[in-house]
């Protein structure tokens, strides 16, 4: 089992993205790499509760992302099973964590319980091109 | 019930794996290393003759079986030893143990048969 660590230093209040991080009208804004797009986005956001992302990508394509929350504390910690809804796949787990004083938060993305190198790789794309549009969507206020 | 009933039993696929995994001396040394605590991978390498390649070779074998976790973040790499794997195997052998046991008994009522 493979862990992935992927930070990033944002100018942004901790409580600020946390929040872009939960709310799905703004996830809609900052999610997805280059040429992904977030078309839909649901969100229980309580112990137990179910998240959906969808994601669009350049050739139509939607795939739906999908899990439950394990742990919510605002602003610092959520942490929550994630997997490919259209596959019987494994379950792999991400915990971010939100460190940081006034405007100057470091984000840090654990994703846990990653089965293969090839997933590991693609998993460390994705979050370095979502914590780059989380931090352009965040710092410029859009 | 004992704990030993409780633990599922690994799939005999598992099984292969670890065994696999513990049959090269130098994937021993590493798990060896790694019961002292967890350890990047350049770190691993050194007291062995080798090249970085081979020992992450030898690591990606132990990964396989589920008796080590890999940690990356940026360009760093490290490892963790997960005993749970370990357990099974201990599993295994004391089943062993007690089909021995019996048949040492067996010969030794025996052998001491007037």
């Amino acid at each position: 089992m493979i862990t992935l660590v992927v930070r990033r230093k944002i100018s942004a209040a901790p409580e600020r993205l946390f929040d872009a991080w939960t709310r799905p009208e703004e996830l809609q804004k900052w999610w997805g790499p280059r040429g992904v797009i977030c078309v839909a986005a649901q969100v229980d956001l309580r112990v137990g509760g179910l998240y959906r992302i969808a994601n669009q990508f350049p050739d139509g394509k939607v795939i739906w992302i999908t899990g439950e929350f394990e742990i919510i504390e605002r602003p610092s910690r959520l942490a929550y099973t994630w997997k490919l809804e259209s596959q019987a796949g494994p379950v792999e787990r991400v915990m971010v964590t939100f460190k940081g004083s006034g405007t100057n938060t470091e984000v840090v993305v654990r994703h846990e319980r990653i089965a293969e190198v090839l997933v590991r790789e693609r998993h460390e794309q994705g979050w370095r091109a979502r914590l780059s549009g989380l931090a352009a969507y965040a710092e410029t206020g859009l | 019930m004992s704990s030993t009933a409780r633990r599922r039993k690994l799939p005999e696929d598992r099984l292969d794996a670890l065994f696999h995994a513990l049959s090269d001396r130098t994937r021993r040394a590493l798990v060896t290393r790694l019961v002292q605590g967890p350890a990047m991978i350049t770190e691993l390498a050194k007291p062995f003759a080798m090249s970085l390649p081979a020992v992450s070779r030898h690591i990606r074998v132990l990964e396989d079986s589920g008796l080590v976790a890999r940690e990356v973040d940026g360009r760093v790499h490290r490892c963790s030893l997960n005993a749970a794997p370990l357990e099974s195997i201990q599993d295994w052998l004391r089943h062993y143990r007690h089909f021995w046991q019996h048949n040492l008994e067996a010969l030794a009522r025996h052998v001491e048969k007037p």
